[in-house]
């Protein structure tokens, strides 16, 4: 044991230097070995406590390994323990002193007080010395055995720690048979439960290489062994419940009587004092009801009183753990928790990570009938001691403001954030009045008379000067100084530190340029002058690029930069339900708590017990027999691998991720984005290059640079045809053999949902409006289409994959098409179809 | 599955040290925790490079756990709730000279309480007479007979038997059974002076000395109120399920009964208006405390605390009932006591703000601190408790008591 560098940053005046004392000690034990006087015990306890505080406090003592072992001889069972604790922490390294101690310890796994078998059988497991392992055997052997139950108990983990020491002794020896008639037979609970514990270890790590153990995995899972737990459960301790619990969670029941048997069973454990066993049981009985959309949304109801109690009662690590569970199931059924909303307040004295976990709560819950109390609440947070968590409460009303569908109130509470004259509560709310105007542009009128009047001097954040200047420049002509605040900033481009304060600087003097040109004219020179000169690459380009369009013709430069306002109807997620439905089928575990499924976080070999093969792709296809138009198809079991296959879907996550762009930061670059995207799409379909230019820009801005030819963007205008005709076979070739151009994910209005109850209703809608279904399978709250569409007038397809999750009203969809740069358009009227689905 | 658990002061020291399985985790990790930034540093599970820690802090001392498997959170969080509840109880509380001067018997009950990274054992009882706490009464006989072994010679019969919380057969010169209502009132009242949310967090807690194998039933006069319950392992759970009655062979001492909430509750006892007005540089501070619904016994201890907004850079305050405190951390403590007959205690006084600032963006939340005896403010009353067997001389007691929780008022 290294002398750690905790020890040397904070040095205790007591602490010896080292060396000299060990030696000290040494002879002093040495002095004491042989003896035989009275009170001879009491002096060796002195001694022994010297040695283990230095062990503790990180002194290698190793070396007086050879005193210690010599001093063991002796009946006080604290010398004893002191001994076994010091001969545990030293035996790997010295595995040849290790020797010496074996002898003492078999002697001790005889004795006639079942404490001192069990505590030596206990060290000698703990010695892990590889070549030392034969001298195990023996007391293990008897140890399982032992009338003692506490020494049968030590025995069984003695086992585990055998097989891990080496395996192939362990299993030579037949212990994991052994090891199963006891878990069947012992009368002890504990024994059973630490049974059950070392089988499902070893034989999950024997299962990789031998079919027996493979075969006895299986049979851990079997309906008799589960019952056999799941009826004594209540003579386990609370952490041998935890593990049948865990048990229970793999096993797959026959039927829904199953199903409810076992609920019955595990109903009155939501009310153990263990916040553990109770979280391990909501496990259970969720993953149970998942076939069952009704019982299952009644477990939601079933569990919430436990956990909320459970959040309350705690220390607050306990109530962050379970908030974190709370936090994952509000999120999936957001319904279920509206009428609790007053259990996620934030009181002043919880740790910030709670109020953090609390808020999202809160902004997901919000609904029709509390979003006005949750904001009110959420206000009040705004003028909090706490700084981040008032940022944080802020950002939450933004979040609201743009689930909602009546802002009103909304609106009126954020400009009274601005004039609460704190810097950071304007940063944070500038930020959201600019993405909620490109929601509602409708309320534009309002918020720019407040956002007007707010100086940019005051505003140092780089994210809230993007917003202001982005407001700026959209809402030029609202605001009667836009042109001169915009020059007063660009005026003092070279102090801008942040390169994205700087590219919006340019789109906004471009925009503003568009509606108030004589006045704004002179600051976009020198806005594009100093762009083109700007170190940072991203700026200099995009300065190049529109002193390039402008040059080539200032119309389509409008076009571009300018582009008639719309109304952005959703933001994107930050994580794809495929991802939260991951971390929810890891429920209790770490995953929740760092929000991730454990693939993101963990090393494969780290993984653990935890297995996951179930995806959204392992729902059962049935083929659409329904459609008249295309004709009815029986597919060949292979070729349903294709349409389930898994791993075009991880292809997708990072065209997902990528695509999602995280919702507190999609202004950075949706600006520019979906100019490009614009620009794209009529790229390759008009080459046309217009020749005229109506302005001399070199002369404007006074710069030598060559003219470089445009592109015109025209309007994507997409007519699908209604008899399109694809057969499932031409079908499943097109989908393996075009890529991914296109992943989405759109959330569907309550009243799709309510609809989909019948699948084929949505199958029917779709239809009418020139997006026909091939294939389409799933169980509630999953659903699984696959529709194609054509173009009306050429033979160019879209293929689509539309994952419907109903209980997180949430839509994905994976476009795959002959003409990718038109996916876009076609992803856009999917997903107007899709949220006519339901509406009268 | 933990593999270390390591038991660290305030100073960061490593004061204990506990490999659980094969794999050895090195030191090296707590100095990576110390050097985390506090916000990161404050998450109860932290991922590190190399392991995960879940952590616990109790009375200045940090439990620190380190896995690198998957494993149910809230398992190791409870584990350590758990092993810092049995060290203050045998240790008579928590503080790194208690823990140093005790090491020993920490290393002696962590090792009964988890083996090879699983819980084992963690009922008091059960370890109490595994390993023998270091009281005053053994160090006493250790000095006369010379004897200072702090094991006991026979080993726990309870841990095979039936009813793992209990001891086998007790006995006692007198039988006595207490049973303590224990409540605390979580409140927040908003800017607006409106109660936003207002909820009782209760427990039943129980001290049995029983002889014997004692069945005892307790029941409630109005068991409705109560909107969740947990129960200990020792309650059953048919009768509760039929009649509402907590039928259980008690453990032997002092233990949790159940624990419940009561939501929905219409009034706090006390009402506590704030006001500030700011002009010009200065803030004008006054807050009244008064009785809103008189419980019927009286309210003690009343305290208010709030933390005085940074930007203030002095304070005058002062009270006509009590004494006002303000500590360097700027938190000021109105200690009140109990409501006077004659007056209504009123704080007053007024916050200078630094040079610059016109008024006080930032709003104080008050604390507020109570305790009533004798009453449990959600209306919980017990019944009766019955024993099925009536030993000699018994004595059954009762009492009740609430107390603030988290009580805010927010201006």
């Amino acid at each position: 044991m290294a002398p750690p560098a905790a020890s040397a940053r904070y040095p205790s005046p007591s602490q010896p230097s080292g060396k000299s004392e060990v030696t000290d000690l040494k002879s002093q034990l040495r002095q004491l070995a042989g003896s035989r006087a009275p009170g001879v015990d009491d002096s060796k306890r002195d001694l022994f406590k010297k040695v283990i505080s230095y062990m503790t406090i990180g002194i290698d003592v190793s070396s007086v390994f050879g005193e210690m072992v010599m001093c063991s001889a002796t009946s006080d069972i604290v010398l004893k323990k002191m001994c076994y604790l010091y001969v545990g922490n030293y035996a790997k390294g010295n595995p040849d002193l290790s020797l010496l101690t074996i002898n003492f310890l078999q002697r001790d796994c005889k004795d006639e007080d079942p404490m001192i078998r069990g505590l030596a059988l206990r060290s000698l497991c703990s010695l892990r010395v590889p070549n030392l392992v034969e001298y195990l055997l023996g007391p293990l052997g008897s140890g399982l055995k032992d009338n003692n139950s506490y020494v049968r108990t030590i025995a069984v983990t003695g086992v585990l720690k055998l097989y891990h020491i080496s395996a192939s002794t362990c299993i030579d020896a037949e212990f994991p048979a052994t090891l199963k008639s006891l878990m069947l037979h012992d009368s002890d609970a504990q024994v059973v439960a630490n049974c059950l514990a070392a089988l499902q270890e070893i034989w999950s790590l024997e299962a990789s290489h031998s079919e027996e153990a493979c075969r006895e995995k299986e049979s851990l899972l079997s309906k008799p062994l589960i019952y056999y737990f799941l009826n004594r459960i209540k003579e386990f301790n609370e952490w041998a419940q935890c593990l049948i619990l865990e048990l229970a969670v793999k096993y797959v029941p026959s039927d829904s009587n199953d199903i409810f048997d076992i609920m019955n069973l595990l109903e009155d454990r939501l009310q153990h004092a263990n916040g553990a066993v109770v979280l391990a049981t909501v496990k259970v009985f969720l993953q149970l009801t998942l076939s069952m959309t009704d019982v299952h949304q009644q477990v939601y109801e079933r569990i919430k009183s436990p956990l909320l109690t459970l959040v309350s009662s705690g220390s607050p690590e306990q109530s962050y753990a379970i908030l974190s569970h709370l936090h994952l199931l509000v999120v999936r059924a957001p319904f279920i928790f509206a009428s609790d909303y007053k259990h996620f307040y934030c009181q002043y004295n919880e740790p910030s990570y709670v109020k953090k976990l609390k808020l999202e709560m809160l902004t997901a819950i919000a609904n029709e009938s509390n979003t006005y109390e949750i904001v009110t609440e959420l206000c009040e947070y705004a003028a909090n001691v706490d700084i981040e968590i008032a940022r944080e409460s802020i950002r939450a009303v933004g979040k609201i403001a743009l689930q909602q569908y009546d802002v009103n109130a909304i609106v009126d509470r954020l400009l009274q954030f601005l004039e609460m004259e704190k810097d950071y509560v304007t940063a944070e709310t500038l930020v959201l009045v600019k993405d909620l105007l490109r929601k509602h542009p409708q309320w534009s009128h309002d918020c720019i008379s407040v956002v007007g009047g707010i100086s940019s001097k005051n505003i140092q954040e780089p994210k809230a000067k993007a917003a202001l200047i982005w407001m700026l420049g959209e809402y030029a002509q609202d605001m009667s100084d836009a042109p001169y605040i915009l020059e007063n900033l660009i005026e003092n481009w070279e102090e801008e530190h942040s390169a994205e304060v700087r590219l919006h600087l340019l789109t906004a003097a471009m925009k503003c340029f568009f509606k108030r040109a004589p006045e704004t004219q002179k600051a976009l020179g020198i806005a594009l002058a100093a762009g083109i000169a700007d170190f940072h690459q991203d700026v200099h380009d995009r300065a190049l690029f529109y002193y390039r369009v402008l040059q080539h013709d200032v119309h389509v430069a409008e076009r571009v930069v300018s582009p008639p306002q719309q109304a952005v109807s959703a933001f994107a997620d930050t994580q794809s339900s495929e991802i939260k439905d991951r971390i929810f089928d890891e429920f209790n575990s770490l995953s929740v708590i760092y929000q991730k499924p454990s693939y993101m976080f963990t090393d494969k070999e780290h993984r653990g017990p935890f297995e996951f093969s179930d995806e959204i792709g392992n729902i059962p296809i049935t083929p659409e027999t329904s459609s008249d138009i295309v004709p009815a198809q029986q597919y060949e079991a292979n070729d349903k691998d294709l349409l389930l296959s898994t791993d075009e879907k991880d292809d997708n996550k990072g065209l997902s991720s990528n695509n999602g762009s995280a919702y507190t930061a999609p202004y950075e670059n949706s600006n520019i984005s979906s100019q490009m995207q614009e620009l794209a799409i009529s790229g390759p379909a008009t080459s046309a290059t217009t020749t005229q230019s109506s302005f001399d820009f070199d002369d404007l801005l006074g710069l030598g640079l060559t003219a470089a030819p445009a592109p015109t963007p025209s309007p994507p205008l997409l007519k699908l045809n209604p008899r399109a005709s694809l057969d499932p076979r031409a079908f499943q070739q097109k989908w393996r053999q075009l890529p991914i151009s296109l992943t989405q994910e759109f959330s569907v209005n309550p009243q799709g949902i309510a609809a989909l109850t019948v699948p084929q209703s949505l199958i029917k809608h779709m239809q009418s409006h020139s997006i026909h279904c091939i294939a389409s399978g799933g169980q509630a709250p999953n659903f699984k289409f696959f529709f194609f569409a054509q173009k009306e007038a050429e033979p160019s397809d879209y293929l689509t994959e539309c994952i419907i999750n109903s209980s997180s009203a949430k839509a994905q969809i994976k476009v795959k098409a002959d003409e990718q740069s038109t996916s876009q358009a076609f992803a856009t009227v999917f997903e107007t179809a899709l949220s006519k689905f339901g509406m009268p | 599955m933990l593999q270390c658990i390591f038991l660290l002061s305030d100073s960061g020291e490593v004061m204990l040290e506990k490999q659980l399985t094969g794999h050895r985790v090195d030191r090296s990790i707590c100095d990576w925790f110390w050097d985390q930034a506090d916000s990161f540093k404050s998450l109860p599970v932290i991922a590190s490079p190399t392991h995960y820690l879940f952590q616990m802090v109790r009375d200045g001392i940090t439990f620190l756990a380190c896995t690198q498997v998957e494993m149910p959170p809230l398992m190791a969080i409870e584990f350590l709730c758990r092993v810092a509840d049995v060290l203050s109880d045998y240790l008579g509380g928590l503080n790194e000279d208690l823990i140093k001067d005790n090491f020993i018997i920490v290393y002696e009950l962590l090792d009964e309480m988890i083996d090879n990274g699983f819980p084992l054992t963690t009922e008091p009882n059960i370890l109490r007479e595994m390993i023998a706490p270091p009281n005053l009464v053994s160090k006493m006989l250790s000095v006369v007979t010379g004897n200072a072994s702090n094991v006991s010679d026979t080993l726990p019969s309870g841990a095979g038997s039936c009813v793992p919380w209990r001891p086998t057969d007790p006995k006692y010169s007198s039988n006595e059974v207490y049973v303590d209502l224990v409540e605390e009132m979580d409140a927040i009242v908003n800017r607006d002076g409106e109660l936003v949310k207002c909820e009782i967090y209760g427990q039943v807690q129980m001290s049995s000395q029983l002889t014997g194998f004692p069945d005892l039933t307790l029941s409630f006069a109005n068991p409705s109120v109560l909107e969740d319950m947990r129960f200990h392992p020792c309650v059953r759970f048919r009768p509760w399920e039929s009649h509402q009655v907590l039928s259980f062979v008690p453990p032997d001492g002092q233990f949790k009964l159940m624990s419940y909430r009561v939501k929905k509750l219409k009034n706090t006892p006390l009402y506590v208006k704030p006001q500030i007005t700011s002009d010009s540089g200065t803030c004008r501070v006054s807050v009244l405390v008064g009785i809103r619904s008189d419980p019927g016994k009286t309210i003690e201890s009343i305290t208010l605390s709030f933390q005085i907004p940074h930007c203030v850079s002095s304070a005058d305050l002062s009270s006509n009932h009590g004494t006002v405190t303000i500590l360097s951390n700027k938190t000021c403590t109105w200690t009140i006591g109990r409501i006077p007959s004659d007056k209504t205690p009123c704080l007053s006084g007024t916050l200078a703000l630094e040079t610059g600032l016109e008024r006080l963006h930032v709003n104080p939340t008050f604390k507020v601190g109570f305790k009533i005896m004798g009453i449990a403010l959600s209306g919980l009353r017990i019944e009766k408790l019955d024993l099925k067997t009536i030993p000699p001389r018994l004595y059954k007691g009762f009492r009740a008591q609430t107390r603030a929780g988290e009580f805010d008022v927010r201006l």
